[in-house]
């Protein structure tokens, strides 16, 4: 807990069991320190603000990020969301870590020794676009009575080729998808679907893992990917503090 | 620990792309809008973040998408090697009024916010016109400015939601 109250603006990257927690180490954004606000057993990581005005961009959603995984290492953690600027020391104790406490609490227990995973598949798109040819013969019909001819005649032939694609990868995906997601699982505490983030996204998920359970994890991740090279490829990114994972209130 | 993982892992395969080093344009993403919020926190007013956050609801089903992909099927068997995206087939289709418009302010701010980083994408999101390419270099040009402190009268200030 810091010493001095500030009546400064904060920001606030997280929220952190108030006991057991090293002090914050590393600086928050414009090289501010990062500091604790404690109230009872929970603590929120802030720093301060200069004047009234915070510029939120790539370098401060960067620092918001790193700070939040250096405390990752230190104990659990609650990620606020990117951009919460809270008037001063008081306010943050009245409104976020007093009528919150209990909840904040529960879920600090809830993620402790627990890591975010986000797994996402990508279609490699000659393959899969291989694959709709193969599978679909309406598909390739149409393909091949436009192939040679001017774009301009067959504006919404083409059209309509792609919306035959685009409904191909909605099938594979509706298939694909939640297999993965079921996999993995079984090796996860909770999980989040998500939705593609663009068409040739497979799968979109992100997994609440026990640290001790990372390894084995990891593995079935690599057994997926091994399964489906040079069709989906993977992408890994952890382990990260749970920001998928966390809630306050109902539907907040 | 994350710190000690934040070098590139290669699986025993290979076949999983992994990374944990929050600089990755993915994990910035990943975490744009995720997180804890009440609604009487103060919001900082942020650099097309609150567009950036629909950006999966985008395009998905666009007659530019359509048409790209009639793009890459007809030109399959051309292709021998080449299997990543085919950017340079955006360029001369600038039918998909709205959409396409929708896309490139999109796009631009998250340029802005993600800068180079976005290439680490390896051709999953397309190339914008020249048009896009400026304007989301003069926000940033703007953003740096302001961030090294030249702005005080910048138009991006904090608002409050309440």
């Amino acid at each position: 807990m810091a010493g001095n109250p500030s009546n400064s603006p904060l920001y606030v990257y997280g929220v952190v069991p108030s006991k057991g927690t090293t002090g914050p180490a590393g600086a928050g954004i414009d090289d501010r320190p990062v500091q604790l606000v404690a109230h009872g057993e929970v603590a929120a990581l802030t720093s301060s603000v200069a004047d009234d005005f915070l510029e939120a961009g790539r370098q401060e959603l960067l620092t918001h990020s790193r700070v939040l995984e250096e405390a990752m290492d230190r104990s659990a953690v609650l990620p606020m969301r990117f951009g919460v600027v809270m008037p001063d020391e008081q306010t943050i104790r009245d409104r976020l870590l007093d009528p919150y406490a209990e909840e904040l609490e529960g879920q600090l227990r809830e993620v402790e020794g627990k890591v975010e995973v986000s797994i996402r598949g990508i279609y490699d798109e000659a393959t899969i676009l291989r694959e709709a040819l193969a599978e679909n013969r309406e598909l390739a019909e149409l393909r091949d009575s436009i192939q040679g001819k001017p774009e301009a005649a067959t504006y919404y032939e083409r059209i309509r080729l792609g919306e035959m694609v685009a409904q191909t990868l909605d099938d594979k995906r509706a298939a694909a998808g939640p297999e993965v997601i079921e996999r993995l699982s079984a090796h996860a505490v909770d999980v989040r679907v998500g939705e593609p983030v663009h068409e040739r996204m497979a799968v979109n998920g992100s997994f609440l893992v026990e640290r001790k359970r990372l390894g084995e994890f990891d593995r079935a991740v690599e057994e997926i990917g091994a399964e489906q090279a040079g069709r989906i490829r993977i992408k890994y990114t952890g382990p990260l503090p749970p920001h998928s994972f966390v809630q306050l209130g109902v539907g907040a | 620990m994350a710190t000690g993982m934040q070098q590139p892992y290669r699986g025993g395969s290979g076949y999983v792309a992994r990374s944990s080093s929050s600089g990755l344009y993915d994990v910035l993403e990943l975490i744009l809008d995720k997180g804890l919020v009440i609604d009487v926190f103060v919001r900082v007013s942020l650099i097309g973040i609150e567009i950036l956050t629909i950006d999966a609801r985008i395009v998905i089903a666009s007659v530019d998408t359509y048409l790209r992909f009639a793009e890459a099927v007809n030109r399959l068997d051309l292709m021998s090697t080449e299997t990543q995206g085919l950017p340079e087939l955006m360029e001369g289709i600038t039918e998909g009024g709205a959409s396409k418009k929708t896309k490139g302010i999109v796009q631009g701010a998250k340029e802005a916010l993600f800068g180079d980083e976005d290439e680490e994408e390896e051709g999953e999101e397309e190339k914008e016109p020249a048009t896009t390419r400026r304007r989301s270099t003069s926000t940033t040009a703007k953003r740096r400015q302001a961030a090294s402190g030249s702005s005080s009268g910048s138009s991006r200030r904090r608002k409050k939601s309440s």
